[in-house]
Protein backbone atom coordinates (compact mmCIF):
# COMPACT_ATOMS: atom_id res chain seq x y z
CA UNK A 1 0.00 0.00 0.00
CA UNK A 2 2.74 2.44 0.98
CA UNK A 3 5.34 0.89 -1.31
CA UNK A 4 5.13 3.84 -3.67
CA UNK A 5 5.70 6.32 -0.84
CA UNK A 6 8.54 4.29 0.64
CA UNK A 7 10.14 4.19 -2.78
CA UNK A 8 9.80 7.96 -3.07
CA UNK A 9 11.40 8.43 0.37
CA UNK A 10 14.30 6.19 -0.60
CA UNK A 11 14.81 8.15 -3.79
CA UNK A 12 14.79 11.52 -2.00
CA UNK A 13 17.01 10.37 0.86
CA UNK A 14 17.11 10.76 4.60
CA UNK A 15 18.12 14.42 4.58
CA UNK A 16 15.01 15.38 2.64
CA UNK A 17 12.76 13.71 5.22
CA UNK A 18 14.56 15.55 8.02
CA UNK A 19 14.08 18.81 6.16
CA UNK A 20 10.35 18.15 5.88
CA UNK A 21 10.09 17.50 9.62
CA UNK A 22 12.03 20.69 10.32
CA UNK A 23 9.68 22.67 8.09
CA UNK A 24 6.65 21.27 9.84
CA UNK A 25 8.07 22.04 13.28
CA UNK A 26 8.89 25.62 12.29
CA UNK A 27 5.33 26.20 11.07
CA UNK A 28 3.95 25.04 14.44
CA UNK A 29 6.53 27.01 16.40
CA UNK A 30 5.89 30.26 14.53
CA UNK A 31 2.14 29.93 15.15
CA UNK A 32 2.79 29.48 18.84
CA UNK A 33 5.23 32.41 18.85
CA UNK A 34 2.69 34.74 17.22
CA UNK A 35 0.01 33.77 19.77
CA UNK A 36 2.31 34.16 22.77
CA UNK A 37 3.81 37.37 21.35
CA UNK A 38 0.32 38.85 20.98
CA UNK A 39 -0.33 37.81 24.56
CA UNK A 40 2.80 39.67 25.70
CA UNK A 41 1.96 42.84 23.76
CA UNK A 42 -1.66 42.96 24.94
CA UNK A 43 -0.87 41.74 28.46
CA UNK A 44 -3.74 39.29 28.17
CA UNK A 45 -3.57 35.55 28.58
CA UNK A 46 -5.84 35.12 25.59
CA UNK A 47 -5.84 38.15 23.25
CA UNK A 48 -8.44 36.72 20.87
CA UNK A 49 -11.59 35.08 22.19
CA UNK A 50 -14.75 33.65 20.70
CA UNK A 51 -18.12 34.65 22.15
CA UNK A 52 -19.78 31.66 23.80
CA UNK A 53 -23.11 32.98 24.99
CA UNK A 54 -25.94 35.23 23.85
CA UNK A 55 -25.85 37.52 26.86
CA UNK A 56 -24.41 40.45 24.89
CA UNK A 57 -26.85 40.23 21.97
CA UNK A 58 -27.56 42.10 19.76
CA UNK A 59 -23.96 43.35 19.89
CA UNK A 60 -22.14 40.04 20.03
CA UNK A 61 -23.54 36.73 18.87
CA UNK A 62 -22.20 33.27 19.55
CA UNK A 63 -19.10 32.60 17.48
CA UNK A 64 -18.07 36.23 16.94
CA UNK A 65 -14.42 37.15 17.42
CA UNK A 66 -13.23 39.66 20.01
CA UNK A 67 -9.78 41.22 20.26
CA UNK A 68 -8.66 42.04 23.78
CA UNK A 69 -6.04 44.16 25.50
CA UNK A 70 -5.34 44.42 29.18
CA UNK A 71 -2.95 47.35 29.76
CA UNK A 72 -1.69 47.03 33.30
CA UNK A 73 -1.47 50.79 33.86
CA UNK A 74 -5.00 51.60 32.73
CA UNK A 75 -8.09 51.47 34.89
CA UNK A 76 -11.37 50.07 33.70
CA UNK A 77 -14.33 52.38 33.17
CA UNK A 78 -18.06 51.91 33.16
CA UNK A 79 -19.21 50.92 29.70
CA UNK A 80 -16.05 48.93 28.92
CA UNK A 81 -16.74 45.40 27.83
CA UNK A 82 -14.61 42.97 29.77
CA UNK A 83 -13.86 39.29 29.48
CA UNK A 84 -13.51 37.79 32.93
CA UNK A 85 -12.95 34.41 34.45
CA UNK A 86 -14.07 33.69 37.99
CA UNK A 87 -12.01 31.02 39.74
CA UNK A 88 -14.06 27.83 39.72
CA UNK A 89 -16.03 28.76 36.62
CA UNK A 90 -15.12 26.90 33.45
CA UNK A 91 -15.70 29.47 30.77
CA UNK A 92 -14.75 33.13 30.45
CA UNK A 93 -17.68 35.57 30.35
CA UNK A 94 -18.00 38.66 28.13
CA UNK A 95 -19.98 41.38 29.90
CA UNK A 96 -20.10 45.16 30.25
CA UNK A 97 -18.91 47.07 33.35
CA UNK A 98 -21.81 48.70 35.19
CA UNK A 99 -20.08 49.99 38.33
CA UNK A 100 -16.50 50.76 39.27
CA UNK A 101 -15.27 51.60 42.75
CA UNK A 102 -11.62 52.63 42.80
CA UNK A 103 -9.62 52.52 45.94
CA UNK A 104 -8.25 56.01 46.51
CA UNK A 105 -5.17 54.80 48.39
CA UNK A 106 -4.06 51.76 46.42
CA UNK A 107 -3.66 52.64 42.81
CA UNK A 108 -5.52 50.49 40.29
CA UNK A 109 -7.33 48.48 42.90
CA UNK A 110 -10.84 48.39 41.57
CA UNK A 111 -14.05 46.71 42.53
CA UNK A 112 -16.39 46.21 39.61
CA UNK A 113 -19.86 45.01 38.83
CA UNK A 114 -20.74 43.79 35.35
CA UNK A 115 -23.89 43.01 33.43
CA UNK A 116 -24.70 41.44 30.09
CA UNK A 117 -26.52 43.82 27.75
CA UNK A 118 -29.11 41.14 27.05
CA UNK A 119 -29.60 40.14 30.71
CA UNK A 120 -32.10 41.71 33.08
CA UNK A 121 -30.03 41.41 36.23
CA UNK A 122 -26.42 42.19 37.01
CA UNK A 123 -23.79 39.48 37.34
CA UNK A 124 -23.64 39.12 41.11
CA UNK A 125 -25.08 35.60 40.79
CA UNK A 126 -22.29 34.63 38.40
CA UNK A 127 -19.50 35.62 40.78
CA UNK A 128 -19.79 32.39 42.76
CA UNK A 129 -20.06 34.05 46.15
CA UNK A 130 -17.76 37.00 45.44
CA UNK A 131 -19.34 40.39 46.05
CA UNK A 132 -17.37 42.26 43.40
CA UNK A 133 -15.32 41.54 40.34
CA UNK A 134 -11.67 42.46 40.75
CA UNK A 135 -8.92 43.21 38.31
CA UNK A 136 -7.23 39.87 38.82
CA UNK A 137 -10.30 38.11 37.42
CA UNK A 138 -10.24 40.06 34.18
CA UNK A 139 -8.71 38.57 31.05
CA UNK A 140 -9.02 41.75 29.00
CA UNK A 141 -11.01 44.64 27.63
CA UNK A 142 -12.73 44.22 24.26
CA UNK A 143 -11.09 46.63 21.79
CA UNK A 144 -11.96 45.16 18.42
CA UNK A 145 -14.73 43.08 16.97
CA UNK A 146 -15.35 40.89 13.93
CA UNK A 147 -18.54 38.97 13.31
CA UNK A 148 -18.25 35.35 12.35
CA UNK A 149 -18.35 34.86 8.56
CA UNK A 150 -21.85 33.36 8.69
CA UNK A 151 -23.43 36.57 9.96
CA UNK A 152 -21.22 38.85 7.86
CA UNK B 1 -1.42 21.59 -13.73
CA UNK B 2 -4.69 23.28 -14.56
CA UNK B 3 -6.95 20.81 -12.86
CA UNK B 4 -10.35 21.86 -11.57
CA UNK B 5 -9.09 21.69 -7.99
CA UNK B 6 -6.20 24.03 -8.52
CA UNK B 7 -8.55 26.51 -10.17
CA UNK B 8 -11.01 26.30 -7.25
CA UNK B 9 -8.11 26.74 -4.86
CA UNK B 10 -6.86 29.83 -6.68
CA UNK B 11 -10.28 31.43 -6.87
CA UNK B 12 -11.10 30.83 -3.20
CA UNK B 13 -7.69 32.15 -2.12
CA UNK B 14 -8.25 35.29 -4.15
CA UNK B 15 -11.77 35.72 -2.75
CA UNK B 16 -10.68 35.34 0.83
CA UNK B 17 -7.80 37.81 0.48
CA UNK B 18 -10.14 40.32 -1.20
CA UNK B 19 -12.57 39.81 1.69
CA UNK B 20 -9.85 40.47 4.28
CA UNK B 21 -8.73 43.62 2.44
CA UNK B 22 -12.32 44.87 2.26
CA UNK B 23 -12.92 44.23 5.96
CA UNK B 24 -9.69 46.04 6.84
CA UNK B 25 -10.71 48.99 4.64
CA UNK B 26 -14.14 49.18 6.34
CA UNK B 27 -12.56 49.00 9.79
CA UNK B 28 -10.11 51.79 8.89
CA UNK B 29 -12.90 53.95 7.41
CA UNK B 30 -14.40 54.23 10.91
CA UNK B 31 -11.43 56.36 11.95
CA UNK B 32 -12.31 58.89 9.23
CA UNK B 33 -16.10 58.87 9.70
CA UNK B 34 -16.05 60.33 13.18
CA UNK B 35 -18.58 62.59 14.86
CA UNK B 36 -18.77 64.25 18.24
CA UNK B 37 -22.44 64.95 18.91
CA UNK B 38 -23.39 66.88 22.04
CA UNK B 39 -26.64 66.85 23.94
CA UNK B 40 -28.14 67.86 27.24
CA UNK B 41 -28.52 66.02 30.48
CA UNK B 42 -30.72 67.58 33.11
CA UNK B 43 -31.41 66.35 36.62
CA UNK B 44 -34.99 66.56 37.84
CA UNK B 45 -34.52 65.16 41.32
CA UNK B 46 -32.16 63.16 43.51
CA UNK B 47 -33.52 61.42 46.59
CA UNK B 48 -32.01 58.99 49.06
CA UNK B 49 -34.11 56.35 50.79
CA UNK B 50 -33.24 53.42 53.02
CA UNK B 51 -33.61 50.14 51.11
CA UNK B 52 -36.55 48.02 52.12
CA UNK B 53 -35.75 45.04 49.91
CA UNK B 54 -36.47 41.56 51.12
CA UNK B 55 -33.06 40.47 49.91
CA UNK B 56 -30.67 40.32 52.81
CA UNK B 57 -27.78 41.60 50.73
CA UNK B 58 -29.48 44.94 50.24
CA UNK B 59 -30.77 45.38 53.77
CA UNK B 60 -29.65 48.34 55.87
CA UNK B 61 -28.38 50.21 52.89
CA UNK B 62 -29.24 53.53 51.37
CA UNK B 63 -30.29 53.77 47.78
CA UNK B 64 -30.35 56.94 45.69
CA UNK B 65 -33.12 57.58 43.19
CA UNK B 66 -32.41 59.91 40.31
CA UNK B 67 -34.86 61.39 37.84
CA UNK B 68 -33.30 62.92 34.77
CA UNK B 69 -34.01 63.95 31.25
CA UNK B 70 -31.82 63.44 28.24
CA UNK B 71 -31.96 65.23 24.92
CA UNK B 72 -29.25 64.28 22.49
CA UNK B 73 -29.17 63.82 18.75
CA UNK B 74 -26.79 60.93 18.25
CA UNK B 75 -27.72 60.33 14.60
CA UNK B 76 -24.34 61.55 13.28
CA UNK B 77 -22.73 58.52 14.95
CA UNK B 78 -24.48 56.18 12.55
CA UNK B 79 -22.48 55.40 9.43
CA UNK B 80 -22.06 52.27 7.35
CA UNK B 81 -19.93 50.52 9.95
CA UNK B 82 -22.13 51.27 12.97
CA UNK B 83 -23.92 48.20 14.19
CA UNK B 84 -25.43 49.77 17.27
CA UNK B 85 -24.96 52.40 19.92
CA UNK B 86 -24.87 51.66 23.61
CA UNK B 87 -25.85 54.79 25.54
CA UNK B 88 -25.75 55.16 29.28
CA UNK B 89 -26.14 57.73 32.05
CA UNK B 90 -23.51 57.57 34.73
CA UNK B 91 -22.97 59.09 38.16
CA UNK B 92 -19.41 59.76 39.33
CA UNK B 93 -18.73 60.61 42.95
CA UNK B 94 -16.00 60.37 45.54
CA UNK B 95 -16.29 59.04 48.97
CA UNK B 96 -14.25 61.39 51.15
CA UNK B 97 -12.37 58.58 52.83
CA UNK B 98 -12.28 55.62 50.58
CA UNK B 99 -13.01 55.50 46.95
CA UNK B 100 -13.83 56.99 43.60
CA UNK B 101 -17.01 55.59 42.20
CA UNK B 102 -18.67 55.47 38.81
CA UNK B 103 -22.07 53.85 38.51
CA UNK B 104 -24.23 53.42 35.42
CA UNK B 105 -27.83 54.37 36.21
CA UNK B 106 -29.62 53.83 32.97
CA UNK B 107 -28.76 52.45 29.56
CA UNK B 108 -30.24 51.88 26.17
CA UNK B 109 -29.24 50.01 23.03
CA UNK B 110 -29.92 51.95 19.83
CA UNK B 111 -29.94 49.84 16.70
CA UNK B 112 -31.38 52.21 14.10
CA UNK B 113 -30.49 55.72 13.03
CA UNK B 114 -34.16 56.75 13.36
CA UNK B 115 -34.08 55.93 17.07
CA UNK B 116 -30.88 57.87 17.76
CA UNK B 117 -32.53 61.22 18.40
CA UNK B 118 -32.87 60.74 22.14
CA UNK B 119 -35.59 62.52 24.10
CA UNK B 120 -35.93 60.60 27.32
CA UNK B 121 -37.29 61.46 30.73
CA UNK B 122 -36.38 58.63 33.01
CA UNK B 123 -35.23 57.35 36.33
CA UNK B 124 -32.46 54.99 37.25
CA UNK B 125 -32.81 51.43 35.99
CA UNK B 126 -29.97 50.18 38.16
CA UNK B 127 -29.42 50.63 41.88
CA UNK B 128 -27.34 53.62 42.87
CA UNK B 129 -25.64 52.71 46.11
CA UNK B 130 -22.48 53.44 48.03
CA UNK B 131 -19.78 50.98 49.04
CA UNK B 132 -20.13 52.06 52.67
CA UNK B 133 -23.92 51.55 52.40
CA UNK B 134 -24.56 55.20 53.21
CA UNK B 135 -24.33 58.43 51.22
CA UNK B 136 -23.35 60.34 54.37
CA UNK B 137 -19.69 60.62 53.35
CA UNK B 138 -20.25 60.74 49.63
CA UNK B 139 -19.25 63.91 47.87
CA UNK B 140 -21.35 65.62 45.22
CA UNK B 141 -21.87 63.65 42.04
CA UNK B 142 -21.25 64.50 38.42
CA UNK B 143 -23.72 63.01 35.98
CA UNK B 144 -22.87 62.32 32.38
CA UNK B 145 -24.30 60.77 29.25
CA UNK B 146 -21.84 58.48 27.50
CA UNK B 147 -21.96 56.32 24.41
CA UNK B 148 -20.17 53.36 22.91
CA UNK B 149 -20.21 52.93 19.13
CA UNK B 150 -20.14 49.24 18.27
CA UNK B 151 -19.03 48.47 14.70
CA UNK B 152 -19.76 45.62 12.32
CA UNK B 153 -16.03 45.12 12.13
CA UNK B 154 -13.23 47.06 13.76
CA UNK B 155 -12.53 49.06 16.88
CA UNK B 156 -15.05 49.96 19.58
CA UNK B 157 -15.09 53.70 20.30
CA UNK B 158 -16.38 55.65 23.28
CA UNK B 159 -17.47 59.21 23.82
CA UNK B 160 -19.30 61.60 26.11
CA UNK B 161 -22.36 63.46 24.82
CA UNK B 162 -23.40 65.48 27.86
CA UNK B 163 -22.41 66.33 31.41
CA UNK B 164 -24.12 68.23 34.20
CA UNK B 165 -22.56 71.67 34.68
CA UNK B 166 -22.10 71.55 38.42
CA UNK B 167 -21.80 68.57 40.75
CA UNK B 168 -24.98 67.69 42.62
CA UNK B 169 -24.99 66.82 46.32
CA UNK B 170 -26.76 63.76 47.59
CA UNK B 171 -29.56 64.92 49.93
CA UNK B 172 -29.81 63.52 53.46
CA UNK B 173 -31.64 60.23 53.75
CA UNK B 174 -35.40 60.54 54.11
CA UNK B 175 -37.91 57.98 55.31
CA UNK B 176 -40.34 56.44 52.90
CA UNK B 177 -43.93 57.43 53.38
Amino acid sequence: MFSEEIKAFKRLGFRHVLLQILNFASVIASGLMIWKGLGLITNSESPIVVVLSGSMEPAFYRGDLLFLTNPSSERYHTGDITVYKIPGADIPIVHRVLETHDDAKTELKQLMLTKGDNNYADDIELYQGLKWLERKHIVGKVRGYAAQPKTL
Amino acid sequence: MHSIFSRINNVSALLSSCMMALLAAIAISSFVLTADPKGDLGLLSVKVYPATGAKRAHAKQELAFVNFNVTADLRPLFHWNTKQLFVWVEAEFNNTKKSENAVALWDRIIRRKEDANLKVTGKNKYMLRELTKSFKNAGPAHYSLKYNVMPYVGVLTYGEAARTDAPVEFPPVQQRV
